[in-house]
């Protein structure tokens, strides 16, 4: 984990380490300079950083509880042929920001244009949060919408029509469940054709 | 990509979008239809970039926003939402379908327990006994420390490094940087891994299990109520609770807090009256050995954060928080998961510790060579007394400024040579609980909450916590307690 690779002067850094200051919480920064950019967001809690760990083998902090991630971490993956740079963002409820963690996943949004952007959701709450997949279908983002957790709405007695979704919102959808994962390796086929098409 | 997805609002918000978008000519990332309806439910941001590139326009545009508020009662941002709702309520008729629940299970059953406040508490006592207490406070920093300390610093590592120092270094300066009394290795390193490491490993340990499971969310439910009466909501338990692990940490995530003012709390209360994991490690550990002291200590400590959280709630402008949290099922923890978290957390913490231990260990060491050190332990004893402790006190002061754990490490060795009463460690460990925050986390709060709300945090710390040091000890003489 190479953490603080900008280009700090020497001295601040060592004054930095020596006092605990660096800004190393537990996040994952990768030097992915010149990649093209996968963005993960959505809702808090929904399993993003468990998909950034799985996609680019990378461990950052992953919790039953919302709000886990309040800062980016960036990570190169390989999906198809190509690596990417794979960027973890803090939850999201909506493009209206309501917290200063949503800002910093909207700015990051707005400012680094990713070639994709993976909208995941907790399938059991498919209905809480697809507005946000609306917004971004909105906003002409190039989405491709996750339904992860499956298996939890499964045993709740959900049954998704995947392919219908994915006709009624003409956008790529994927179910996984990132923790077993599972649906992995159909998420990076499925970006892969994506980001090449576009 | 075919955007064949048709989103549209009614004929009002519909023509005031066309309008918006007539008029936006800069360029921006996302399309203009989104651009226009985050206008006009006036997101700040977006009014402010738009002011900018659009210049003389911005006025027509604010003139269409205000017109198009004029037709409802209710806000903008509540009706597209509400719009955008019944579209997706649409949606998901076509492509969900659900089966009767299955019959109700366990987990769901455990959940509810925990959320009633009747049940609920019991149950947290229990996860604070077992989980703080017995696995923290006895085993991690009970015995595990004292097996390293006692049976492998104390009989084996350090006296081979006096040793070998002593017979090698003909320098007495040197000797003593490294080895002897305050050396490198033979207190900075001690510090950091007999007692500092195995009490962060255990609580990171017992945490994660603790953070997996979904107990936190369910735990912010029940204290919601409690948390609204000192400005907070039960949000705040998030950052709270991690402050036990460590609060340069939760400062940071206390950005999660819906408003300033929460922030602001928040930010307060973790640096005076949440202990980090070491130093809550070492508390509990001095004080097993006198439940009173531990109860005195405790309900201390929670009075102050209850107290100056009211005080600041009521001092502070701003509305009452609302709260809103998703809770997610209570899950069983990965192992997996919990180890590699713990794990990374350890490695995280080891990294950060250690050169600060390690500079702390020479900065001590210039201080004895120079006599700055005496002079200033000198120069604090009137203020150690005036609290009830003897002078000797002082090295565990100056020590937690430089690091919360390494001010209780301090203190651990303290208790160790039994310089201390049962009274005087109680005082000792509540001033130090309450005393400034660790240069990292003093950072950290400049950092997520401005230069001068930081400073002015530390300026209000330092004196209460030798106030209420004062008084505690006080109160504890005059009424006889623990003499």
């Amino acid at each position: 984990m190479e953490c603080c690779e900008n280009k700090t002067q020497w001295y601040k850094k060592l004054v930095a380490v020596l006092l605990g200051t660096g800004d190393c919480h537990g996040g994952v920064k990768q030097n992915t300079y010149g990649l093209k950019k996968i963005a993960l967001v959505g809702s808090p809690n929904v399993g993003k950083s468990v998909l950034f760990n799985s996609l680019t083998g990378a461990y950052v902090t992953v919790s039953n509880y919302p709000g886990t991630t309040v800062d980016v971490s960036r990570g190169k993956g390989k999906i198809g042929q190509q690596e990417y740079e794979i960027i973890d963002t803090p939850g999201m409820y909506s493009l209206m920001c309501i917290t200063e963690e949503e800002k910093v996943t909207r700015e990051l949004l707005f400012k680094e244009k990713p070639e994709a952007i993976i909208h995941v959701i907790d399938a059991k709450n498919i209905q809480r949060m697809l507005p946000l997949t609306i917004q971004l279908v909105e906003a002409e983002m190039p989405v491709i919408l996750v339904l992860n957790i499956m298996d939890e709405a499964e045993r709740m007695g959900l049954r998704i029509d995947i392919k219908r979704l994915e006709l009624e919102l003409q956008i790529p959808v994927i179910s996984t469940i990132a923790a077993l994962n599972k649906g992995i390796n159909t998420l990076k086929e499925r970006v892969d054709k994506y980001v090449k098409v576009a | 990509m075919s955007k064949s997805l048709n989103i549209s609002y009614d004929d009002i918000i519909e023509d005031s979008i066309g309008k918006i978008i007539s008029y936006l000519k800069g360029n921006y990332v996302l399309s203009k239809r989104a651009v226009a309806l985050l206008l006009l439910q006036e997101d700040e941001d977006v009014l402010e970039k738009v002011q900018d590139t659009e210049k003389s326009n911005f006025i027509k545009i604010r003139l269409i926003i205000q017109k198009t508020k004029e037709n409802y009662d209710k806000p903008l941002n509540y009706i597209i939402s509400l719009s955008r709702q019944e579209l997706v309520q649409e949606l998901t008729e076509k492509v969900v379908n659900k089966e009767e629940e299955k019959n109700r299970n366990i987990s769901d059953v455990l959940s509810r327990l925990t959320m009633n406040p009747i049940t609920g508490i019991p149950i947290l006592i229990l996860v604070l006994y077992f989980g703080l207490y017995q696995f923290v406070g006895v085993f991690g920093a009970g015995t595990i420390v004292d097996f390293l300390e006692a049976n492998v610093f104390e009989n084996f590592i350090n006296p081979w490094i006096n040793g070998l120092v002593n017979s090698y270094i003909p320098w007495q300066w040197l000797k003593d940087l490294l080895a002897n009394e305050y050396g490198i290795i033979t207190l900075g390193i001690r510090y950091a891994i007999a007692i500092i490491l195995p009490i962060v490993g255990s609580f990171f340990l017992i945490f994660s299990i603790i953070e997996d499971s979904g107990y936190l969310p369910r735990l912010a439910m029940l204290v919601d109520r409690i948390f609204k009466k000192i400005g907070l909501s039960g949000r705040a338990v998030i950052p709270m609770t991690l402050g036990f692990g460590c609060d340069t940490m939760a400062t940071m995530v206390s950005r999660t807090l819906e408003t300033k003012r929460e922030r602001v709390i928040s930010t307060l209360l973790l640096a005076l009256a949440i202990p980090c994991s070491a130093q809550l490690g070492v508390i509990l550990a001095l004080l097993s050995g006198s439940p009173k002291a531990m109860m005195i200590w405790v309900a201390f400590v929670a009075f102050v954060f209850l107290f100056i959280g009211y005080l600041t709630s009521k001092i502070l402008p701003g509305d009452q928080p609302s709260f809103y949290m998703e809770v997610p099922p209570l899950r069983l923890p990965k192992l997996s998961n919990i180890l590699s978290k713990t794990y990374t957390r350890m490695q995280w913490y080891l990294a950060e510790v250690m050169p600060l231990f390690v500079l702390a260990s020479v900065l001590i060491w210039f201080g004895n060579l120079t006599g700055l050190f005496d002079i200033i332990i000198d120069a604090m004893g009137p203020v150690m007394n005036w609290i009830g402790l003897p002078n000797e006190a002082a090295e565990s002061f100056i020590f937690g400024f430089f690091r919360r754990d390494f001010g209780a490490a301090g203190l651990y060795d303290l208790q160790a040579s039994g310089a201390l009463s049962p009274r005087q460690l109680v005082v000792a460990a509540a001033t130090l609980t309450l005393f400034v925050p660790c240069v990292a986390q003093f950072t950290m709060m400049m950092k997520e909450r401005g230069k001068k709300t930081g400073i002015a945090m530390a300026a209000f710390i330092f004196p209460f916590a030798f106030a209420a040091g004062y008084v505690l000890n006080l109160i504890l003489v005059t009424f006889g307690v623990l003499s």
